[in-house]
């Protein structure tokens, strides 16, 4: 016979015999272990506050921890050294500036500096808000999902139109400038038709963007849907009627998905953390107490 | 009557005899569970108390933390940067494998830094500073001013860029470029002959890896619509074992190990 099978009080584990004291003994042993892990969750849970520095950490400032990865990111930016070529004494006075810092913080909170600093408050806003976004990055989208949005926004991305034209004043009369203009398309020279440049589109070759800058939207919108070789009607302005010859005119060509693909993941995510923010903003609204005088309701 | 004692006696005998061995294979298997247990916590504290830059030179420490990290990489950068860190220059996804680095010079608390607050993921420990403009736009960059080029412009720079790797195929164009590289404020971020500035993520001009391809096409794109790609910041989703050992994994998986560039 084993060991196993001869225990020193041979009745005590018999299940078949009802024993106070195993019972006992069972709820000893429960208790212990439970303890132990209860202690266990309870002295290793992130954030807790315990005699010692846990290995990821340099320093506890009241409890809160001082990241050795910050420390050394610190010692590397401060002495341009890596952490193994910094002395001891560089390597104590970044820490010694960390806990500076922390216990200014921790002061700060104290004396209700979020309430009173308008650059703490500030920066606590934007902190909170880039949390929620900082959170929302972490979790990518699916090709599906970023397919979705590229369908859904063809303009965004799409190369920007080209147009090379000449802008040309006529200072006469309507009838004139109309003359002018069926000379233009006849194939006279603007020269011969009393035409001068307006010196706004005189570069060459410019984007749509450019050129709706140069022009001014009204403009802009007619030389749009001008092909090579078309001459617009005149356009009456304060200098003089304005005469577009479109030379060439490309519009914008879509980006196929796969080359746009990063603006996509951008733009998606980007309004992604607007949506989660704004949300944010409601919980928090919701949750809060918030009472309003009477006369601002 | 007896007889049916006995054998009911012998059946709870045996009962307890199974109970009694199942209870010593269950404390030896908490045992070895615990063991394996502190044995994992005390390599991880003696990886988390290293100097990240070194753990790669320890045997010891690089074994446990290459395991780990690439568990935590299979997990959580794999979908992006590809199970075997190769990124991908369609989406301008870097590539681990190589000895380019965008942000600092590939160490491992440079990496940890990078997997902790990110790059434009909102934290301002992360890397924020710049991205590249979109010179075909009205406002090319919203934090600085800086001239919007004409499409001739755009592809006077574009040949000077493909000059570095004599791929130019207008060597007019290229010349020009070399002085609108300078109008357009690229020297800024890219060096004034176009060596880059790691602490910005600003690339070597110079040379022929491309984040987001190299191609003609690809760098008219990058300085006409602009680049901003970004990474993450892990610090509330990741603990700090596993930045560690992931950081670890990253930098060991380029040709040229961080340590021994450091010892360059």
């Amino acid at each position: 016979m084993s060991a196993i099978d001869t225990p020193s009080s041979p009745s005590l584990w018999n299940p078949s015999e009802v024993k106070p004291r195993r019972s006992l003994i069972l709820c000893a042993i429960g208790a212990v272990l439970g303890l132990l892990i209860a202690g266990y969750g309870l002295f290793t849970a992130q954030g807790t506050r315990i005699a010692g520095v846990s290995p990821e950490n340099a320093a506890t400032v009241n409890g809160i921890p001082i990241l050795r990865a910050d420390l050394i990111q610190q010692v590397s930016s401060l002495y341009a050294v890596s952490y193994a070529q910094a002395t001891p004494a560089q390597k104590h006075k970044a820490l010694d500036d960390m806990i500076r810092e922390e216990l200014h913080v921790q002061r700060g909170v104290e004396m209700g500096l979020p309430n009173d600093d308008i650059d703490v408050r500030t920066a606590l806003v934007g902190a909170s808000d880039a949390q929620v976004a900082q959170d929302t990055l972490t979790e990518q989208p699916t090709e599906q999902d970023l397919r979705a949005w590229y369908a859904a926004h063809p303009d965004t991305y799409s190369n920007d139109g080209l147009m090379t034209l000449h802008e040309w004043i006529y200072s006469g009369t309507a009838d004139g400038a109309a003359k002018a203009a069926a000379g233009l398309r006849g194939g006279a020279l603007a020269s011969s038709l009393g035409l001068k440049t307006s010196g706004r589109v005189d570069d060459g070759e410019e984007f749509y963007f450019a050129a709706r800058i140069h022009l001014g939207p009204a403009l802009f919108a007619t030389a749009r849907k001008m092909r090579g070789g078309d001459v617009s009607a005149p356009f009456k302005a304060r200098d003089g009627f304005h005469i577009l010859q479109m030379i060439s005119n490309a519009p914008p060509v879509p980006t196929p998905y796969e080359k746009a693909r990063d603006a996509v993941l951008r733009d998606f995510q980007a309004e992604k953390v607007k949506r989660l923010q704004a949300a944010n903003d409601r919980f928090l609204t919701k949750r809060a107490d918030i009472k309003i005088a009477s006369d601002l309701k | 009557m007896p007889q049916m004692h006995n054998s009911q006696s012998s059946a709870l005998d045996w009962v307890a005899r199974q109970w009694k061995r199942i209870g010593l294979a269950l404390v030896i298997v908490a045992a070895i569970v615990l063991a394996f247990s502190i044995h994992h916590r005390s390599v991880q504290a003696a990886i988390l108390r290293a100097d990240p830059d070194q753990i790669l030179g320890d045997p010891n420490l690089r074994d446990a933390a290459l395991a780990s990290g690439k568990s935590v990489f299979d997990r959580h950068c794999a979908s992006c940067h590809g199970a075997d860190g190769q990124g991908n220059q369609d989406r301008g996804i870097p590539n681990f494998t190589d000895e380019d680095h965008l942000y600092g010079t590939g160490t491992v608390s440079e990496i940890e830094q990078i997997a902790r607050y990110g790059i434009r993921a909102y934290n301002k420990r992360g890397w924020t500073l710049a991205s590249m403009p979109a010179y075909a736009s009205a406002i090319p960059y919203a934090s600085e001013p800086l001239p919007s080029q004409t499409p001739k412009q755009i592809e006077d720079l574009t040949q000077f860029l493909l000059s570095f790797t004599a791929r130019s195929t207008d060597a007019a164009a290229a010349l020009r470029g070399k002085d609108q590289y300078v109008a357009a404020g690229c020297w800024d971020c890219h060096g004034h002959s176009g060596e880059g500035d790691d602490a910005v993520g600003a690339p070597v001009l110079t040379d022929n890896i491309w984040l987001y391809g190299g191609s003609h096409d690809d760098i008219h794109r990058s300085i006409a619509k602009g680049r901003a790609g970004y990474s993450p910041a892990f610090a509330k989703k990741l603990s700090a074992a596993e930045l560690r050992t992931v950081s670890v994994y990253v930098a060991s998986l380029a040709a040229t190990k961080p340590s021994s560039r450091k010892a360059q």
